[in-house]
C-alpha cells in the first residue's frame, strides 16, 4: 500500500514538474467565420482538453438546436459565446482562450467582426508570436486572405501558418493544396514574412490538427499542434538582442535603496555589466539584480525585476536603462506606421499623448506620407486617417525619448497614441526610424549643470519672454530692466529683433515658415544660455501663441517667465515709435500685428504690465519685484 | 588511414590470424599491431569464425574484373541498401570501415576511400560542423566560452567528445520509397558514424545509435561517456527521447545553437505514391528554420528539466509559462502603480487573491505593496476565510480596510430569505461601490481571469468604469504590446485584472511551486454538508436555516471557489495536498465556477453583474 502511494506521488511530482516547466506561446487566429475559424479554435481546446464537461454538455444541447452539424458537435459554438456576448457591441472585439498540451501553454487571441477588422487583428497581433491565416479550400488565397497575412507582417510576427481548412470538401486533393500555397508564395514576396508553413486541414473533421490525416497521406509536413508546439517562441529570440529595460517605477523604501523596477524588453544583464541611461545619456554600472527571491546572477528578457546601480544618479519613469555597447537611441522625431482606431479621425497638427515603453510624451502628427491601402497594398495620399486606416506619418514629439527602430525591438519601438481629452487610446504604431538622424548624438552629460553654474551667480537663470504688440514699449522696458538687474550685478543678456536678424537668422526671410523657425532658433538659444545660468531676456512680437508654447516647451518648469506687456491698440497706434503702423494703414506694410494680422493675448502670462497707466521705470520696477518674490534673485551676499 | 587495397589472400591469411590471437585471449590493439587490421574488423572476423567456422573467416577475392560495370553498381547497391536499412552486426554504428568490411563480406574489395566516395554520392556524409566553425572562425562566442566549458568537462570525465545531428539522404529507402534519413556524428577529429533513422518518427533508432556509440570498447568495461553536440531540431522535444536522455548517465547532451548550415533538400518534386506511415516528406521545407547567426547559446547542461523554476536564476533557457505569466502580472501591477493616483488592491480571501497579493509583494520588493487592500465583507464568509485573512494581514503588515453594506445588514438582507441575487447585489456589488466611493480609489486590482467564464474571454486587463461604476461596452480600450492607457477623468475608475492571462491549473501550478498558503477549505476534510438542489453546501454556522428532516451530514469535501457559504458548492474530495488538488483537477471534466450558484441565475447573469459592477 504504502509502495502503491509512493509511485502515485512521484507520478504526480513527474507531472507537475513537467507542467511547471512549458514555456508559453502566443498566437491569433484570423479568418472569418466562413472560413472555419471557430470550428478550428473549438477543435483545438477540445483535442487539448482544454474544455470541461459542463461546457461541452452545454455545447452538446446547443448543437442540436442550433448547430449546423446534424448530432455532432458543432464546434464553433464553443468559440462563439453567449448570443449576449455577441450582441453587446464591444468596440474593440478580441477574446482570448487558453489551452494545454504536454509542451507549451496557448494564449489564442481570436478577433472576429470583418468590418473592424484592422485594429482588432492588430491588437491580437500585438502581442502574438505565431498567426494562423485561414483559407477555405474551396476559394483558395482571397483579398482578405492577403489582407491578413499583411496586417501580421506589419506587426512583425516571424511565423505565418497557411491552414488550408475545409480540405475535405475539395476531396483531400493535393493539386488544389499546392495550387494555394503556390498563389499564397507569389503574394508573400510583396510582404515581409519570413517563414510561411502551409498545412491541409479539415477542422471539422480534425484532419491534421492533432493527428496526421489519413486521407492525405500525400502531406508529409506537420500536423498544426506538433508545429505549434515546437515553432520557436519570440521570447527566446529577444534573449539574443542588446539589453533593454525601460524603467517603469523607482523603488524608494528607504535612503539607502534606491531601485530601478522594470521589465527586460532585451537581451541579458548581469551585475557589473556596464549601462546607460536613455535619453539623458548617463553611464553606471548595474550593482545587484533585486528579486524578492533574493538576488539574481543574470536576468533575461521578460523578467520583470529591479535594478541596483552603483551610482546615484537621476532615473525616472521612462527611461531606458540599456547596454553601454548599443545603446537605445534617443530622438524627438520619427517615421512611424500608425493604424486608426477610433471614430474620429486623425488629423496631422492635432497633438495626442503618446506612449512609448513606459514613457509619456506630446506628439503631433507633422505630415501623412501615404496611406496604406490593406486590401492593395497601394499608398494613396491622404489628409486625415479614418478608423482602422493604416498611415506612414512623420511625428514630432516635445521631447527626446528613448526608443528602437520596431524591427530590432518591439516593445521599445511601439507606441499607442492616447485622445488628451476622452482619454481615449485612439490609434497604435510602430517607430520605423529616427528623422534627421538625431538619434546618433547622444546627449552629452555634464557634471557642471545650469544649477552650479546659477547658484555662482545668486540667481536662478531664466527667460524673460516680452510680448506685446509693436510699440507697446516691449523692448524699452526690457532694456531698463536688464539695466537694473547688471546694477545689481546679475548677469544677463538681452536678445532683441534687430540683433539676432543680423547674425544668426540672417538666412531667414519673413515668410510663416521662416518666422517660426525665427521663433524656434530664439529659443533654442535662450534655451542654451539658461543652461549657462544667465537671466535672458527676449523682446519679440510673437504674437501666436503656438510660438510662445514651443518656446516654452524647451525650457523646464518655471524657466519660462511669459511678460505681457499691454497696450491697447489705439495708445500702440498713437505712439507709433519707427512709423510702422502708419504705412500698415497705408497698405505699404503687409501683415502688420494688430492691423491684418492677429495678435493671440497670453491667457495667463507670469508677468503682466500695463503700459497705458504705468511709465516705463513702474513697469521695470514692478517687474524686479515680481522677480525677487519668485526667487529668480536673491539678496546678494557681501 | 589505409588505402593500399591488399589482395584476398595475404588479407585472409591476416584475418584467421587475427582470430586465433584473438582466441589466445590477446587484447585488441595488441592483434590490431600485429595483423594490421582494425578492431572492428577483428571483431567481425572474430565473430564470423564462431557463427561459420575458419572458412567463414575468409573473404572472398577483392576488387572487380576489368569492365564489369555492372557489378560495381550492383555492389554499390548491396551496399546502400546496407549502409541505410539495417545497422552494422557489431555493437558499433556504421563507419567507412565497418561498411568498407560489409563489401568483404559481399565479396568485394572495396577500398575505404572508395567507400568515401559512396557516401558522398549517397548524401551520406555530414558536413563536420566542428570543422566548419573552427574554420570560418564562426560562433566563436559559443566555441570560447560554452564549447571550451563542455570539452574541459568531457576531459575530466574521459568522455568522448561527437558533434551530431539528423540529415536526409539522396537515396530511397526501399520499404516506403521516401528519402532515407540518417543520424550521424563525428569526432573532433572527424571519424564518422552514421545510422539510418529518423529521431522524431524512430526513436529505437536514435536511442540504439547512441547506445552503440557508447557501448564499451574492449579494454574497457563500462559505457563510454559522451558528450554529444547537437545540431538542429532539438530532440528533447520529444518526451521520450528527453526522457531518455536524462535517464542517460553517461550522456551529456548539448544543444548547438546554430542549425545545420547545409540547405534544405529540394523534395518538393517528389512524387509518392506508397503510403508507409514512415515516410517524412515535408511539404514545406522553409518552414520553421529560422537561421539566426547571432542567436545566444541555448545551452542544456545537464540540467534537468525537474528544478523548481525558482532555483534556475542563472539560465539562459527560455523563460517557463509560469516565469511569463509573473512577469506579465508584475508588469500591469507596476504600471498601474506608477500611474494610479489612489490604488486599492480587492483581496477577497480565495486563490486568486492569495497569488495577487504573492505578485504584489514580489513587484514592489523590497518595498510593501504601496496599496491597502479591500475586502467587501458580505457577512456570510466561511469562518475559515475570516481567520485565515486575519493572519494573512498580520504576515503582510498591509493595512486590511473592511467594508460591509451597513444599509444592507440593517434591512436584514442574508442568501436565505433574499436568494442569491439579491444578496449579491446589495452586500457585493453595492458594498464595493460604497467603499470605493468612500475611500476615492481610482484603481482596483481584482483577482479575475478571462478563463473564469465564457463573457470574460473579451475583457481587458485594465477595464474602465464610469461614475456611476459602470462597465460601458463601448468604451473599453484596445491593449496592445504590453501597453496600458491608464488615463481617467476625474470620478471614472479602473478594474485592473493582473491575473487576465493565468487559468486555473497555472493558479494551482503557481501556488505549489511558489508555496502559496491558501485557505484549507480548498483541501478536503470530513465537513458538515447539506445537500441542496444537487448541490453540497457547508453549514458553517447556526444562521443557516435547516429544512424540514434535514440534518447535516459528515462529508469529505473540498471547494474549488470559495465566496459566501450559502452559495457555495462543495466536491466530493480526497485531495488534501496541491498535488492531490492539481491530480483531480486534471481529472475532472468540471470547470471551476460549476459551484458557484450566482453563475447560474439566468442565461449571462455574469454579463448583467459584470455592467452593474460586480467583478
Amino acid at each position: 500500500m504504502v509502495a502503491a502511494n509512493e509511485v502515485i506521488k512521484k507520478d504526480i511530482q513527474k507531472h507537475l514538474d513537467l507542467h511547471e516547466n512549458k514555456d508559453m506561446l502566443r498566437l491569433i487566429t484570423c479568418g472569418s467565420v466562413d472560413d472555419g475559424k471557430s470550428t478550428l479554435l473549438g477543435r483545438l481546446l477540445f483535442e487539448s482538453k482544454a474544455l470541461n464537461e459542463d461546457q461541452l454538455r452545454a455545447v452538446k444541447s446547443d448543437s442540436k438546436k442550433h448547430g449546423t452539424q446534424g448530432d455532432d458537435i458543432d464546434f464553433a459554438l464553443l468559440v462563439d459565446g453567449l448570443a449576449a456576448e455577441r450582441e453587446q457591441g464591444i468596440t474593440i472585439d478580441v477574446a482570448y482562450r487558453y489551452f494545454n498540451t504536454d509542451k507549451r501553454k496557448f494564449i489564442v487571441a481570436d478577433t472576429p467582426g470583418h468590418e473592424q477588422y484592422t485594429r482588432n487583428m492588430i491588437t491580437g497581433a500585438s502581442t502574438a508570436d505565431v498567426a494562423i491565416v485561414l483559407v477555405d479550400a474551396r476559394k483558395g488565397v482571397l483579398e482578405q486572405t492577403k489582407r491578413h497575412a499583411y496586417l501580421a507582417s506589419l506587426t512583425g510576427i516571424r511565423n505565418i501558418v497557411l491552414a488550408i481548412n475545409k480540405m475535405d470538401l475539395v476531396k483531400y486533393s493535393e493539386n488544389t493544396f499546392d495550387g494555394i500555397v503556390e498563389s499564397f508564395n507569389e503574394f508573400s514576396k510583396l510582404i515581409n514574412v519570413d517563414n510561411v508553413t502551409a498545412i491541409p486541414l479539415s477542422a471539422l473533421l480534425a484532419d491534421n490538427v492533432t493527428t496526421r490525416s489519413i486521407n492525405m497521406p500525400w502531406y508529409h509536413g506537420t500536423t498544426l499542434l506538433s508545429y505549434l508546439e515546437t515553432v520557436k517562441v519570440d521570447g527566446e529570440l529577444s534573449l539574443s538582442k542588446p539589453f533593454r529595460l525601460p524603467v517603469q517605477w523607482v523603488n524608494r523604501p528607504n535612503l539607502d535603496f534606491r531601485g530601478f523596477a522594470g521589465t527586460i524588453a532585451s537581451g541579458s544583464v548581469k551585475p557589473g555589466d556596464a549601462i546607460r541611461i536613455q535619453p539623458s545619456g548617463k553611464t553606471s554600472t548595474i550593482e545587484r539584480i533585486v528579486t524578492q527571491d533574493g538576488d539574481l546572477e543574470q536576468a533575461v528578457a521578460g523578467q520583470a525585476v529591479t535594478l541596483t546601480l552603483t551610482d546615484q544618479i537621476d532615473i525616472s519613469r521612462g527611461d531606458i536603462i540599456s547596454t553601454t555597447e548599443t545603446p537605445a537611441s534617443s530622438a524627438n522625431q520619427f517615421e512611424s506606421t500608425i493604424v486608426w482606431m477610433t471614430e474620429e479621425p486623425m488629423l496631422p497638427g492635432r497633438q495626442y499623448l503618446l506612449k512609448c515603453g513606459t514613457s509619456t510624451s506630446t506628439a503631433t502628427i507633422t505630415d501623412i506620407k501615404f496611406e496604406i491601402n490593406v486590401n492593395t497594398l497601394e499608398q494613396n495620399a491622404a489628409k486625415n486617417l479614418e478608423i482602422n486606416n493604416i498611415g506612414n506619418c512623420n511625428i514630432n514629439l516635445d521631447r527626446q525619448i528613448a526608443f528602437d527602430n520596431y524591427d530590432d525591438n518591439h516593445t521599445t519601438g511601439s507606441f499607442i497614441l492616447i485622445d488628451r481629452i476622452s482619454n481615449e487610446t485612439v490609434g497604435a504604431g510602430t517607430l520605423n526610424f529616427a528623422l534627421r538622424r538625431s538619434q546618433n548624438i547622444h546627449m552629452q552629460a555634464v557634471d557642471v549643470d545650469k544649477e552650479v553654474r546659477s547658484k555662482m551667480k545668486t540667481q536662478k537663470s531664466c527667460v524673460l519672454w516680452f510680448t506685446g504688440l509693436s510699440g507697446s514699449g516691449k523692448s524699452t522696458i526690457a532694456n531698463l530692466v536688464e539695466k537694473k538687474l547688471t546694477q545689481e550685478g546679475r548677469h544677463t543678456y538681452l536678445l532683441d529683433g534687430d540683433n539676432v536678424r543680423h547674425g544668426l537668422n540672417k538666412d531667414l526671410g519673413f515668410t510663416d515658415a521662416d518666422r517660426v523657425e525665427n521663433i524656434r532658433r530664439i529659443g533654442e538659444v535662450a534655451r542654451l544660455m539658461v543652461d549657462s545660468g544667465l537671466i535672458v531676456l527676449t523682446a519679440f512680437i510673437s504674437p501666436f501663441r503656438a510660438e510662445r508654447q514651443m518656446a516654452r516647451n524647451l525650457l523646464e518648469e518655471n524657466e519660462f517667465l511669459e511678460v505681457f506687456v499691454e497696450t491697447p491698440l489705439a495708445i500702440a497706434e498713437e505712439r507709433d515709435p519707427k512709423g510702422l503702423y502708419k504705412k500698415a494703414r497705408q497698405g505699404d506694410l503687409k501683415n502688420f500685428t494688430g492691423i491684418d494680422s492677429p495678435y493671440e493675448q497670453p491667457k495667463s502670462p507670469e508677468i503682466l504690465v500695463d503700459t497705458s497707466n504705468m511709465s516705463a521705470e513702474q513697469c521695470a520696477e514692478q517687474i524686479i519685484r515680481i522677480l525677487r518674490e519668485r526667487g529668480v534673485i536673491t539678496e546678494l551676499k557681501d | 588511414m589505409n588505402t593500399d587495397s591488399p589482395s584476398s589472400t595475404p588479407l585472409n591469411e591476416r584475418r584467421r590470424l587475427a582470430v586465433k590471437l584473438r582466441l589466445e585471449g590477446h587484447k585488441l590493439k595488441e592483434i590490431s599491431k600485429l595483423v594490421d587490421l582494425s578492431s572492428p574488423t577483428i571483431i567481425a572476423a572474430h565473430k564470423q569464425f564462431i557463427a561459420g567456422g575458419w572458412d567463414a573467416v575468409n573473404v572472398n577475392p577483392r576488387g572487380r574484373p576489368i569492365g564489369d560495370r555492372a557489378a560495381t553498381t550492383k555492389l554499390a547497391e548491396q551496399l546502400k541498401t546496407q549502409a541505410l536499412n539495417k545497422p552494422p552486426a557489431t555493437n558499433s554504428p556504421w563507419t567507412l570501415a565497418l561498411l568498407s568490411e560489409a563489401s568483404e563480406d559481399l565479396g568485394a574489395q572495396t577500398s575505404i576511400r572508395s567507400i568515401g566516395k559512396y557516401i558522398d554520392e549517397w548524401d551520406l556524409n555530414s558536413t563536420n560542423l566542428y570543422k566548419q566553425c573552427k574554420e570560418a572562425g564562426r560562433q566563436n562566442d559559443w566555441l570560447n566560452t560554452h564549447y571550451a566549458d563542455i570539452s574541459s568537462t568531457a576531459r575530466k570525465h574521459n568522455a568522448v567528445t561527437y558533434w551530431a545531428g539528423t540529415n536526409t539522404s539522396s537515396c530511397r529507402c526501399t520499404q516506403s520509397n521516401t528519402l532515407q534519413k540518417y543520424i550521424y556524428a563525428h569526432t573532433t577529429r572527424g571519424k564518422y558514424y552514421w545510422l539510418a533513422g529518423d529521431y522524431a518518427t524512430d526513436v529505437e533508432r536514435f536511442i540504439d545509435f547512441f547506445n552503440r556509440l557508447a557501448s564499451p570498447t574492449d579494454n574497457q568495461s563500462d559505457n563510454t561517456s559522451l558528450t554529444i553536440i547537437w545540431q538542429g531540431q532539438d530532440p528533447r522535444l520529444n518526451t521520450q527521447l528527453s526522457q531518455w536522455l536524462e535517464q542517460s548517465q553517461h550522456i551529456s547532451f548539448h544543444q548547438h545553437p546554430e542549425l545545420p548550415s547545409q540547405a534544405p533538400k529540394n523534395v518538393n518534386e517528389e512524387i509518392n505514391e506508397n503510403t508507409s506511415e514512415r515516410s517524412v516528406r515535408t511539404k514545406n521545407t522553409a518552414a520553421p528554420t529560422t537561421q539566426q547567426n547571432n542567436t545566444t547559446p541555448q545551452e542544456s547542461n545537464n540540467d534537468s528539466p525537474g528544478l523548481p523554476t525558482k532555483q534556475r536564476n542563472t539560465n539562459t533557457m527560455p523563460l517557463t509559462h509560469l516565469q511569463r505569466l509573473e512577469a506579465e502580472s508584475i508588469h500591469i501591477m507596476r504600471e498601474v502603480i506608477a500611474e494610479a493616483d489612489k490604488p486599492v488592491m480587492l483581496y477577497s480571501i480565495g486563490k486568486d487573491s492569495a497569488v495577487m497579493l504573492h505578485l504584489a509583494q514580489k513587484a514592489f520588493y523590497p518595498a510593501k505593496p504601496p496599496f491597502p487592500l479591500l475586502h467587501v465583507d458580505t457577512g456570510w464568509k466561511f469562518q475559515a476565510m475570516y481567520d485565515f485573512r486575519d493572519k494573512v494581514v498580520k504576515d503582510s503588515g498591509l493595512q486590511l480596510i473592511t467594508h460591509t453594506n451597513a444599509e444592507g445588514v440593517e434591512r436584514g438582507v442574508n442568501p436565505f430569505t433574499h436568494g442569491s441575487a439579491l444578496h449579491t447585489d446589495i452586500m457585493k456589488t453595492q458594498g464595493l461601490r460604497q467603499a470605493l466611493d468612500k475611500h476615492g480609489f481610482d484603481v482596483a486590482f481584482g483577482g479575475a481571469r478571462r478563463d473564469e467564464e465564457m463573457s470574460r474571454a473579451k475583457e481587458r486587463v485594465l477595464s474602465f468604469r464610469t461614475e456611476q461604476h459602470r462597465w460601458d461596452p463601448k468604451n473599453q480600450r484596445p491593449e496592445l504590446w504590453n501597453l496600458y492607457n491608464t488615463k481617467i477623468k476625474k470620478g471614472e475608475s479602473i478594474r485592473a485584472f493582473p491575473l487576465s492571462n493565468w487559468t486555473e491549473l497555472d493558479i494551482w501550478q503557481y501556488i505549489h511551486q511558489q508555496q502559496i498558503p491558501v485557505v484549507p477549505l480548498y483541501f478536503a476534510a470530513e465537513r458538515p454538508m447539506v445537500l441542496r438542489d444537487g448541490t453540497w453546501i457547508m453549514v458553517d454556522d447556526d444562521r443557516m436555516p435547516m429544512n424540514m428532516g434535514e440534518v447535516p451530514m459528515m462529508k469529505r469535501v473540498r471547494f474549488r471557489t470559495l465566496g459566501c457559504y450559502p452559495l457555495t458548492g462543495a466536491i466530493e474530495s480526497s485531495a488534501t495536498t496541491v498535488p492531490e488538488v492539481i491530480t483531480e483537477m486534471l481529472a475532472s471534466n468540471q470547470s471551476e465556477r460549476q459551484g458557484r450558484m450566482i453563475d447560474h441565475d439566468g442565461a449571462a447573469s455574469m454579463e448583467k453583474k459584470k455592467q452593474e459592477g460586480y467583478f
